[in-house]
């Protein structure tokens, strides 16, 4: 009985030990710190370079070498399997935050049985904003679901913010959306509201301009496309991926 | 005897394998961009790893030549931007390799002495290059020699035949004075080194105008630049921090 009790304890140990932090992890830890005080790190795991960790910060990647001396920062290709691993990865955590916001935070534009989702940060009063949604039956013709969250590019105190905040808060939300995207103004209204926090999680995912697009994968497609472009886009996308495996 | 011979052709075998850095380089770049343009190989400050400048731009290759990294590398402990220094020191050996007779110079007359130098890749029609040698007495008083390299950008239509003729007129100082004020220098045709200087600034990552490399290739923000009391500063603190780590 007593060996048998002190092998579970052991197991238990062992998985502690195992989700808790490797020293090479606390290593990057301590690099990046140094380099870059302010930097908010989300994620440090072993990267696909051997001998490096990866570490996530907000929208960004950075290499850090195991012995916590060399930072390399951009793009980390593999150059057998032409992957952008970099990329790759980043999608996966762009995804995840993406995807950890409800559909009750979200204005949803969507065909009866959609083919492909895209995840949209538009502001109000930005021109090509306004072009995509202009044309929404199109997207939504194509088998494409628009997701919208909002992105006020000028700010929390902006009248672009106050602006979404009152389309939020309207009895109707996708109508009111729809109405202030033609140019309309919004008739003023406050309620508890996911825009602070949808503004916030833009920078999460390096949203820099409006709109920013992306597909239901993670991949940060960009910015305006026509309905075409924007299918032909998924599709090859999708086409992408199976290549890559 | 037949254990020697065994063990070198061993040895070729693995270098075989190894191959040269631009072997190594040149392919794994041939599978993700096989377009883009290698000029420098070279051995890492990072270990492990080459280092290429790939379309202008720094990329590190892992030895075995998997993994490429298009971006910069820092020494952590120093807080040193390792990608700095290797193009600073890439573009003073290039530069060095330029000859008097294909720059055109603005010295500190005497009584002043020279305490530092800078080359200064130029566009005549670009207006900061205008403004910068606008004072060009300032920076020589305040004893920086100023090197001219010809680099006209492709935005500027018609600005590399300006070159040409300011590079072609009898006293190429004032002319280029002249025509750094506005003036058009008119035309003339020689045999000339705009072309091999604007493929040099190219195949270096210099994209823009004014461009100015201290003595030890280090890249001086125009910001600075543009202040010959500022420019004057950030040469002494150069020239100090590079004695320190000397």
């Amino acid at each position: 009985m007593k060996l048998r009790l002190c092998l579970l304890a052991l197991i238990a140990a062992a998985t502690l030990a195992h989700a808790a932090e490797t020293p090479q992890d606390a290593a990057a830890r301590k690099a990046l710190g140094e380099l870059v005080p302010q930097a908010k790190i989300d994620t440090v795991e072993a990267a696909p370079l051997p001998g490096y960790r990866q570490v996530i910060v907000g929208s960004q990647m950075v290499y850090i070498s195991d012995d916590g001396k060399y930072m390399l920062q951009g793009t980390l290709y593999d150059s057998k399997n032409k992957i952008d691993l970099t990329g790759q990865r980043l999608a996966v955590d762009h995804k995840r935050k993406v995807d950890a916001v409800p559909a009750s935070k979200r204005i949803v534009f969507a065909p009866p049985n959609p083919k492909h989702k895209i995840t949209v940060f538009t502001d109000i009063d930005c021109g090509y904003c306004r072009k995509l949604h202009s044309q929404i039956a199109e997207y939504n013709k194509r088998g494409i679901e628009v997701d919208y969250l909002f992105f006020p590019r000028s700010g929390l105190n902006s009248p672009s913010y106050d602006k979404a905040v009152s389309v939020w808060c309207a009895k109707d939300r996708n109508a009111a959306f729809t109405a202030a995207k033609a140019g309309k103004n919004p008739d003023p209204l406050k309620c508890e509201n996911p825009v602070a926090d949808e503004y916030k999680l833009g920078a999460q995912v390096g949203v820099d301009g409006t709109p920013t697009v992306f597909a239901a994968d993670g991949t940060k497609i960009g910015g305006y496309l026509s309905p075409d472009q924007m299918l032909s886009k998924l599709e090859n996308l999708g086409k992408a991926t199976l290549a890559g495996n | 005897m037949r254990l020697p011979l065994f063990f070198t052709g061993l040895l070729l075998a693995v270098n075989a394998f190894a191959g040269a850095p631009e072997d190594t380089v040149r392919q794994a770049m041939a599978t993700l961009a096989p377009k883009v343009k290698i000029d420098v190989v070279q051995e890492s400050a990072v270990p492990g790893f080459y280092e290429a400048i790939a379309g202008g731009e720094f990329v590190y290759v892992s030895k075995d030549g998997r993994y490429v990294i298009d971006g910069n590398a820092y020494d952590v402990a120093n807080k040193r931007d390792l990608t700095a220094s290797a193009r600073a020191k890439v573009r003073k050996v290039a530069i060095d390799k330029v000859g008097p007779e294909k720059r055109i110079t603005f010295l500190p007359s005497a009584p002043l002495a020279t305490k530092h130098k800078v080359v200064v890749f130029t566009d005549v029609d670009c207006p900061f290059c205008r403004r910068f040698h606008q004072q060009i007495a300032q920076y020589n008083a305040k004893g920086i020699a100023v090197d001219y390299l010809f680099y006209p950008l492709s935005i500027h239509p018609g600005a590399d035949k300006k070159a040409e003729a300011v590079w072609c007129s009898k006293d190429r100082p004032n002319a280029f004075t002249a025509a750094m004020a506005g003036q058009d220098p008119g035309k003339g045709a020689c045999p000339n080194p705009v072309p091999e200087l604007t493929h040099l600034a190219q195949s270096l990552g210099i994209s823009g105008t004014p461009t100015i490399l201290a003595d030890d290739g280090t890249q001086i923000p125009s910001q600075i630049a543009m202040s010959p009391d500022q420019l004057a500063a950030e040469l002494d603190r150069l020239a100090a921090a590079s004695a320190a780590h000397n």
